[in-house]
């Protein structure tokens, strides 16, 4: 509402430009009563007949110029309204874009044309206001003006109780506003209740619920009624007060004026003419604005709903840069509401580059979230996430996006070539435009070289919406993207999941021979040796598992070590075959990697993290290396749900 | 007996003919009292009339806009209501399509309610017009001449603005790609593209680049709306001076008759209001247009609900354990004379390449499809004869691509049943999602619109909802990694999993092996093994 007004403030040149062609649209209206008496008293009265048409015939030329002058004002109205456009639609896809999406968008693609449909309500609203309202207005105070200066006397007879009723038009504005808001919510919610139970209909049926669904749609539809109907209400408030705020003016005149006639104080002329003012100028534009008062409405709703669904979230920047690339984690706990189980709770966790950091868990259960976490797109309920010795929300944006890279499962490509989809992390960072054999080589490197030719190489066009791309080439390509970015702790949120296992594993290789940090988020993975330290999230299976459930099956887990695959191992067993295979492939990568990066652990056997703490789990004893220690920190962050 | 409907509308052309007249009353009264202040004497009788008028004017007009308001609230919302539960009771038999029903509720329904509203102004503005010339013509049949004159000027000039104006608007429907609308939708599919992709551009802080880039089309916008403001302006300013012409032409005919005698002043007052309001016909003629279209819409929402209602059932089922029992079960070409018994307290997984004839025979189990011939019996009675709510409450079944209806993830999960939340939340866990609800803000009662769910979750939340009604018979379309769940669940039920993995059917007491619409094989999923065809079958079939 503020951005509309102050941009439709930094429009006055042209509003300026709109005021002056109003003066000319309000010519006729000053000058009617005026012309026309003058026609009448010194013209058909007095045999004048040629005088009173020539007056006639001033009056009409009047009006053709004032109809010019409305032609003017029209073509003019672009000038205003399509910058508002500009301004508006600017301002609402920033925010849009610009909002934390976190863990999963709450704004979805299907909000977009609603969104889209607003902006424009918003611009043929204004240009309604700025067109056929303004001129009404301006009109109404011609035809006021012409009066006062005809017949000063009479003025405040029929004046006051024009704004009088125009104040009560003014008063009830607010109450038809948020009414006319009301309805558009109820008509919006009806449709959308509607559309829902006629798309799952079948869902509908198969439930056996046929009549609840009708009545809830129905209760919506009453909603949407009653809301209708309260809006007839105040609409009619205004129309009897406009009503009779034209009326007594006449009533009025027609008491006094024959008095001051007699007496002399005012010519029967003039008195002739304030009702011409009245007659053919005030009433028709009041009726004219009765027409026209579901504009403001309109507009209000529309900006309403603007400021409800565009308004960004605003992400706290920092401004701090940070010494290293390392990632640490000390007793960070998050749920997303104080009754919500815990995504992680308590959780210490040391990462430098060269790591890897495998992160199970069921779908749902909050592998997002802590990514989420990582990134410092959230704020851990306690505990704190470093990045480089520094709270990584506190970290300046464009530093910590130029470091931590993430891939979600639904990769994002645009319309546009490869290459520009390709480079598109490193073309607003600080570093340079990415050169085509770097991408090359990253495309390469993850196996995307048979998708990039298919497409025609990196000047290949992408279509909307990924056209002509599977799954699993968009999430090539993605991935080819990220290897290509300047980012140093590198998150892959279940990335490969359409690709094959061949393909999969070609690209874990690939990652794992980048250097930094890698952290993958796995649905259904067995944590393999090579694949470094595995934290599981959650315990698969339990809704809301008390702390002493969660404590025996962690201490399964943690016995069961790298058997904890089978968890869900009867799916797995059909691609064991596969995975058999691939990890041979994995084996040398893992030789590779231990000669290549520096590695604070010599032992194969994978390290397990808990997002729930073991703490309280006595005797047990603290895992080799930093980790257990930072464990131990953890523990100190006290927990309300131990016994 | 008249009902409150027929009363309101009685009421509304009352008020409507009521309203007419006193707004072709008042100028004759404002004559009057124009013609007493010119004399400066005060007339109370004219007066009077002037304010009576006036009042019943303004008091009917509102009355009858707040009718008019009210009847089209209303007809609107009871056109919903019907429509909505008229669909409601097709069920699937045989449904307009989800575009149609759509169309019908939110633009239809509330066209074909204006219809009253519409026609009581139309009727108003024809009163209004054809009184104002009679009374012109009582005043002084010149003036109706006049009148007539100044109409054949200013009837064109109107006419010409609705036409330059359709002209702009056909334009804008297929000339919309020349102009303003191609830009628009192409800014909408790289706005809905980038929003797909918010977390990415959230996460990789590309927003400024990302919002430059779906800014693109801005420009043509631009240009075109401005366009579009000066076309408009070009075509309607004409339309403005109907009015001051045909007022011109009667005040020059009422100024003779001043001039003669024949006129006093304040009746050719009253005649140039007499005049604008006699042009009330040629400035709402679109009334007549948005009449016709009314007509249409209540045309196709009566045409959407007068399809009888599927005949239902009213069999009650006796009790049992859930057999199903198909006999020379035909479904068009997809399932032809299937024969198959599934035993009670079974997990039976239904195997087979074609995706089609697995799926129907699925919705068959499910009593979601009507079969072209054969029956299929549940628990002895034939499901086309047992009442709706009898069927549903044995049989449920579980989509592969479930669409949530609801408020709630608890709302949408005991959807249509008594589930209680704790009921709700066992049906949970037994789908394996318990873990997500109870990681939400305030668990299963969390709105649904909080979070975009996969396609996974929701699959598995469908499940639970098929879980929850504690049925005789679970029926699971197929689905990649959620179909062993279906088993694992309601232990000592009847479960039917259509399937394509083979752990799932390993894990079934029986197969349903199905090849070309009909059942190849009814057996354990080891003594198939054998068969290399069989092996096929999985080998096809992976994820997709």
């Amino acid at each position: 509402m503020r951005l509309y007004l102050r941009t439709i403030g930094e429009q006055w040149r042209a509003l300026l430009v709109l005021l002056a062609c109003s003066v000319i649209e309000a010519v006729p209206a000053f000058a009617t009563g005026w012309l026309v008496e003058r026609a009448v008293s010194d013209g058909f009265q007095r045999g004048g007949i040629a005088f009173g048409i020539g007056a006639l015939g001033v009056l009409l030329a009047l009006f053709v110029v004032g109809a010019l002058g409305s032609l003017l004002v029209f073509s003019r109205l672009g000038s205003v309204v399509e910058p508002l456009r500009d301004v508006l639609a600017g301002a609402v896809v920033r925010g849009v874009l610009g909002m934390r999406a976190l863990p999963r968008s709450r704004i979805g693609e299907s909000d977009v044309p609603g969104i889209l449909r607003r902006i424009e309500d918003v611009r043929q609203a204004t240009g309604l206001l700025l067109g056929r309202v303004r001129g009404l207005v301006v009109t109404a105070i011609a035809a006021m003006a012409g009066l006062f200066v005809f017949a000063w006397q009479l003025a405040l007879i029929a004046v006051v109780p024009v704004l009088l009723s125009a104040a009560i038009v003014a008063l009830s504005m607010p109450t038809l506003l948020t009414r006319q808001r009301d309805l558009a919510l109820a008509h919006e919610r009806a449709e959308r209740s509607a559309a829902d139970v006629f798309a799952g209909m079948r869902d509908v049926v198969s439930c056996g619920a046929e009549a609840t669904a009708a009545a809830s749609v129905c209760a919506d539809v009453d909603r949407q009624e009653r809301a209708a109907l309260a809006v007839a209400r105040v609409a009619w408030v205004r129309t009897v007060a406009v009503g009779f705020g034209v009326l007594v003016p006449f009533l009025g005149i027609g008491f006094v004026a024959p008095g001051m006639v007699a007496a002399g104080q005012l010519t029967p002329g003039a008195a002739f003419g304030v009702l011409c003012y009245l007659a053919l100028g005030i009433v028709p534009a009041f009726g004219g604005l009765a027409t026209t008062s579901g504009t403001a409405g309109k507009l209000f709703t529309a900006l309403h709903g603007l400021g409800g669904g565009g308004r960004p979230d605003p992400l706290p920047a920092g401004s701090v840069a940070p010494a290293h690339t390392g990632l640490s984690l000390r007793g960070v706990t998050f749920r997303w509401g104080p009754e919500a189980e815990p995504v992680v709770d308590g959780l210490s966790l040391d990462l430098v580059p060269g790591d890897r950091l495998t992160v199970v868990g069921e779908t749902g259960l909050g592998k997002s979230t802590f990514a989420a976490l990582l990134m410092g797109q959230l704020e851990p309920e306690r505990g704190r996430v470093l990045l480089g010795g520094e709270p990584v929300s506190r970290i300046a944006p464009a530093e910590r996006h130029g470091i931590v890279g993430y891939l979600p499962s639904e990769p994002y490509l645009f319309a546009g070539s490869v290459r520009e989809n390709l480079a598109v992390f490193s073309m607003c960072s600080r570093f340079a435009r990415v050169p085509d054999g770097r991408l090359l080589a990253s495309i390469a490197a993850v196996g995307a070289d048979e998708v990039v030719e298919r497409l025609g190489g990196l000047s290949g066009e992408i279509g909307h919406r990924n056209r002509g791309l599977s799954a699993a080439d968009a999430q090539l390509l993605a991935l080819a993207r990220l290897y290509a970015s300047s980012a140093k702790v590198v998150v892959l949120d279940e990335a490969t999941s359409h690709l094959s296992a061949e393909a999969e594993a070609r690209v874990e290789r690939a990652f794992a021979g980048r250097g930094g940090i890698l952290v993958v988020m796995a649905s259904r993975q067995a944590p393999f040796p090579w694949q470094g330290r595995v934290l599981v999230l959650g315990v698969p299976g339990h809704a809301r598992p008390q702390a002493a459930e969660i404590r025996t099956q962690d201490a399964e887990i943690g016995t069961q070590d790298a058997e904890i695959g089978t968890q869900d191992g009867e799916i797995r067993a059909q691609d064991g075959e596969i995975r058999a295979r691939d990890g041979e492939i994995r084996a040398q990568d893992a030789e590779i990697r231990a000669r290549g990066v520096e590695d604070r652990r010599d032992t194969a056997e994978p390290e397990f993290e808990h997002a729930i703490p073991r703490q309280a789990r006595g005797g047990e004893e603290p895992r080799s290396g930093s980790t257990g220690r930072e464990r131990i920190n953890g523990a100190d962050v006290p927990l309300g749900k131990q016994p | 007996m008249v009902d409150r409907r027929e009363a309101g509308l009685l009421l509304l052309t009352a008020l409507t003919v009521v309203a007419a007249a006193a707004t072709l009353v008042a100028p004759y009264a404002l004559a009057a009292v124009a013609d007493s202040v010119r004399a400066g004497e005060l007339d109370w009788p004219s007066l009077g009339l002037l304010l009576a008028a006036g009042a019943v004017q303004i008091l009917a007009s509102g009355a009858a806009a707040l009718l008019a308001a009210g009847v089209t609230a209303r007809l609107t919302a009871r056109l919903r209501r019907g429509l909505t539960r008229q669909l409601c009771g097709f069920g699937t038999a045989s449904p307009p399509g989800i575009g149609a029903a759509r169309r019908g509720f939110s633009a239809d329904c509330a066209t074909a309610g204006t219809r009253p509203a519409l026609l009581a102004a139309l009727v108003s503005a024809v009163l209004v017009s054809s009184g104002s010339v009679v009374l012109l013509a009582i005043l002084d049949w010149r003036l109706v001449a006049a009148f007539v004159l100044g109409v054949s000027f200013a009837v064109p000039l109107a006419a010409h603005a609705r036409h330059n104006l359709d002209v702009t608007d056909a334009d804008g429907v297929d000339g919309a790609d020349l102009g303003e609308h191609r830009p628009a939708s192409e800014l909408s599919a790289l706005l809905r593209q980038a929003v797909a992709g918010l977390r990415t551009i959230a996460d990789s802080g590309i927003t400024e680049h990302e919002a430059r880039r779906v800014l693109r089309p801005l420009p043509l916008m631009h240009a075109a709306g401005a366009d579009g403001w000066r076309t408009a302006a070009r075509a309607t300013w004409p339309a403005r001076l109907a009015v001051p012409f045909t007022c011109f032409a009667v005040l020059c005919a009422a100024g003779f008759g001043v001039a003669v005698g024949r006129l006093t002043v304040g009746e050719l007052l009253a005649a140039c209001c007499y005049a604008a309001l006699g042009l009330s016909v040629v400035t709402r003629i679109g009334l007549v247009g948005e009449l016709a279209r009314a007509r249409a819409s209540a045309g196709r929402v009566a045409e959407l609900c007068a399809a009888p209602a599927p005949r239902a059932g009213t069999a009650k089922l006796p009790p049992g354990n859930g057999t199903i029992v198909l006999r020379g079960v035909s479904v068009g070409t997809t399932l032809r004379e299937v024969d198959l018994t599934v035993r009670a307290g079974s997990a039976v997984a239904v195997v087979g390449r074609s995706a089609v004839g697995t799926e129907a025979l699925a919705a068959v189990l499910g009593g979601l499809r009507p079969v072209d011939a054969g029956e299929v019996l549940l628990d002895g009675i034939p499901m086309a004869e047992l009442a709706p709510a009898q069927l549903r409450s044995a049989v449920s079944y579980a989509p592969a691509r479930p669409r949530l209806v609801g408020t709630s993830f608890a709302d949408a999960i005991g959807y249509g049943s008594w589930a209680g939340s704790r009921a709700v939340g066992r049906a949970c866990a037994a789908a394996g999602v318990g873990g997500l609800v109870a990681r939400l803000p305030y668990g299963h009662h969390t709105s649904l619109r909080y979070l975009s769910l996969s396609e996974e979750e929701t699959r598995r939340l469908g499940l639970a909802r098929a879980i929850v009604r504690g049925p005789r018979v679970l029926i699971a379309e197929r689905a990649h990694g959620a179909d062993d769940l279906a088993f694992r669940s309601l232990r000592g039920k009847t479960r039917v999993v259509v399937t394509d993995s083979m752990t799932t059917a390993e894990s079934a007491d029986t197969v349903v092996w199905l090849a070309h619409g009909r059942v190849r094989a009814v057996a354990k999923h080891e003594d198939l093994l054998a068969q290399p065809a069989y092996r096929a079958v999985f080998a096809q079939g992976g994820p997709p």
